[in-house]
């Protein structure tokens, strides 16, 4: 382009120039244009050899609150921090850090991990040892599931840095013109969906997260512990579980395409006042409660309910900060990961985004409760929560669990059979 | 010049093309074909292990079940594309003064990127509030059916596709001399035999091409499906490339991620070689 755009400018020149000097000019031009690539590619941010870089997911809302703690920490300990983001989807930062750390990176030092991973990444010696910075009064504090998914082998490899959990929402307004009280077993739940279905026959029952993806482990596995059970193979409550999830669709208490939602599908169809429960994470009560909702100011959350004589159970999401085995500022990098997973700094993330800390003693905290009181009354849920199985085959263990339970979901499989098959998957992947 | 050299220089000159060719595809190709003889994962010291994988992929449940997928959409997804590509080429070939604006129509689909086609589409597949559920007369769990949901992808993948067979064998069509077909006329040939005995034996070869091109893209199919479906219901609608990515990009698994990869790579060899004997042979 810029070529030609010259030529046409001087005509004169090349009236007069002969063939050669013509060439030698677009010489000149070619090194010209190649020297520029080389200053632009080279002119990257010059990287402090002793800024400590600490690696995280997209945060949603401002960065200010964040900023404003990290800054606290580099005036403290006089390092700078720089902070990055991970890719978006979850398989990508998987990928992302499996890569890197697999290559021994120096990259980043803090870095954010999805709760299913700390035992893999731990495994795989890729985390640093963080027992030191879990005293007995924080394992005290902590709630059981994020500790016990931060565990490996005895020593703790991340912090929690703060947790979700399943809930259900309910459609307070439909259970309160039937004079009925939010459901505590699921067969409160099913009779629910009959009495209010009586004037609304077009309603849906309960929806939830039913394709075959990571979501679909956690509504399956709260199905198997609210019935008491757990994944060993045969164990008769897990299959009452299982049972139950397939009875939700052949029933009619949730539509046949629960197949098909994932989180988002799930609330909007809720959010749309076309579903009376739903089982979805803390985030959503926000958006259903905003102005201009269908169901603004008509929905309660609860724990998820139970098969009677078993305590209710939700599964665990969330994210733990774990150290760089391999960074080159290992000391000062565990600082800030502790830094941001102590009390205040949770705190300060509650109060800016609303993330539900992993700490008892925040839910008690006045302010906490005035400014957020839906994360307040959040306390006992967590309390129930339980983790995902804690192992460092959990991923590929998931491509099983996934597949097995879509498989009984659709009708494919019979409980029993799919509890086999992830027993014996199981035993294969832990054989190694 | 000796005959030697004047035979050997052929190949000085082609040898920088060559020397890109390898690096960009036959290098990494061979590599695939070594991961794959190792075992490579997480946990697990790298070590050979020769034709293990392949063994393990015979005995590997969710593979056939992947395979089966995978040739079923190839084989209904093409064939479907061809037929369809063929009846609007004819239609196109006699379209009159709009031809421009209708070419432009009929080429919307392909310009689609295919993730945003498969956006739209699952939306269009909602059971309530998708448009094929309303033209249906009632909610079809199109997509969250394990025996429906295949068939959704195929048909998404047929609309996609179509038009760029339509438009290959359109080319085709207005390469036939008129003269062929004014000389048929002439000896009494209806439309029928027309087409049975003059277009479609001079047609063959392009509709080898458009298959060519098609059923190396439907047996490496990915990204729609895995859109759509994610591979689910009960890993109905999992194809081999959908479950390669899982063993190598989730599961960490490089060595028996790259066997499935081979799989891949020597199911549509073959395709590519199959046809390529059909086209010699249709060509002599």
């Amino acid at each position: 382009m810029i070529g030609v755009s010259l030529d046409a400018r001087s005509p004169s020149v090349r009236l007069a120039a002969p063939a050669a000097r013509r060439r030698g000019a677009l010489r000149a031009l070619a090194a010209l244009s190649i020297a520029a690539l080389a200053a632009a590619c080279g002119r990257q941010e010059p990287r402090r050899p002793d800024a400590l870089v600490f690696r995280h997911p997209k945060l949603f809302g401002d960065p200010e609150p964040l900023d404003r703690l990290v800054g606290q920490f580099e005036r403290a300990h006089g390092v700078a921090v720089r902070r990055e983001a991970l890719p978006a989807a979850s398989d990508e930062q998987h990928l992302f850090y499996a890569i890197n750390l697999a290559a021994e990176t120096t990259e980043f030092d803090v870095l954010a991990l999805d709760t299913i991973w700390a035992a893999e990444f731990a495994q795989a010696g890729w985390l640093r040892d963080l027992s030191a910075h879990v005293s007995a009064a924080d394992e005290r504090d902590l709630f059981a599931a994020p500790l016990a998914s931060v565990t490996w082998r005895a020593r703790r490899y991340a912090l929690p840095w703060f947790v979700d959990a399943g809930l259900l929402y309910y459609r307070a307004d439909l259970l309160a013109a039937e004079g009925l009280a939010p459901p505590r077993t699921w067969t409160d739940l099913a009779q629910a969906v009959r009495r209010v279905r009586v004037s609304q026959p077009a309603l849906h029952g309960f929806v939830w997260q039913g394709k075959q993806y990571e979501g679909l482990v956690c509504n399956a596995l709260e199905f198997i512990w609210s019935h008491g059970g757990d994944l060993d193979a045969g164990a008769p409550a897990a299959v009452r579980g299982l049972a139950f999830m397939r009875a939700l669709v052949t029933d009619g208490l949730s539509p046949p395409y629960v197949t098909t939602l994932t989180e988002e599908p799930a609330r909007v169809l809720f959010g749309r006042a076309r579903a009376l429960f739903l089982r979805n994470w803390p985030y959503a009560w926000s958006l259903l409660q905003r102005a201009g909702s269908e169901v603004e100011g008509r929905v309660g959350v609860c724990p998820l309910p139970h098969a009677p004589g078993h305590p209710a159970a939700a599964a665990l999401g969330g994210w733990h900060l774990g150290v760089n085995a391999f960074s080159r500022h290992a000391a000062v990098a565990e600082k800030l990961a502790a830094f941001l997973c102590a009390a205040p700094a949770q705190k300060a993330l509650a109060l800016a985004y609303g993330y539900s800390a992993p700490r008892r003693s925040l839910y008690a905290d006045p302010e906490l409760a005035a400014a957020q009181p839906f994360l307040a009354s959040l306390a006992t849920l967590l309390e129930a929560a339980r983790p995902r199985p804690v192992s460092p085959h959990y991923v590929a263990l998931s491509q099983v669990l996934q597949s097995e339970f879509s498989a009984v979901l659709s009708g494919r499989r019979a409980p029993a059979g799919a509890l086999g098959a992830i027993a014996r998957a199981r035993r294969v992947l832990e054989a190694v | 010049m000796r005959p030697g050299a004047a035979r050997l220089e052929p190949w000085v000159l082609m040898s920088p093309a060559l020397a890109l060719l390898a690096a960009v595809t036959a290098l990494p190709m061979l590599y695939v074909v070594w991961l794959s003889l190792q075992q490579r994962a997480l946990f697990r010291a790298a070590q050979f292990t020769g034709f293990d994988h392949y063994f393990r992929l015979a005995g590997d449940g969710r593979f056939w079940n992947a395979l089966g997928n995978t040739l079923y959409f190839a084989l209904v997804s093409v064939a479907m594309e061809l037929a369809l590509g063929l009846a609007i080429a004819l239609l196109l070939a006699r379209a009159g003064r709009a031809r421009a604006l209708i070419y432009g129509a009929v080429l919307v689909p392909w310009a689609i990127p295919t993730v945003v086609s498969a956006r739209m589409w699952e939306w269009m597949y909602q059971p309530e509030l998708g448009v094929l559920s309303f033209l249906a007369g009632r909610p079809v769990n199109w997509l969250g059916d394990a025996a429906l949901a295949l068939h959704a992808a195929i048909a998404m993948d047929v609309w996609k596709s179509t038009p760029f067979v339509a438009l290959l064998l359109l080319a085709g069509l207005q390469a036939i001399p008129r003269e062929l077909v004014h000389a048929a006329a002439l000896d009494g040939a209806g439309a029928w035999t027309t087409f049975r005995r003059v277009t479609l034996p001079l047609l063959a070869p392009v509709i080898l091409v458009a298959a060519v091109f098609r059923s190396i893209d439907a047996l490496r199919v990915f990204d729609a499906i895995y859109v759509l479906t994610g591979g689910g219901p009960a890993n109905a609608t999992e194809t081999l490339s959908i479950y390669a990515y899982r063993v190598l990009f989730q599961m960490l698994d490089f060595g028996y991620g790259s066997a499935l990869a081979v799989v891949v790579l020597a199911i549509t060899g073959m395709a590519a070689l199959a046809y390529a004997r059909l086209l010699r042979g249709g060509i002599e």
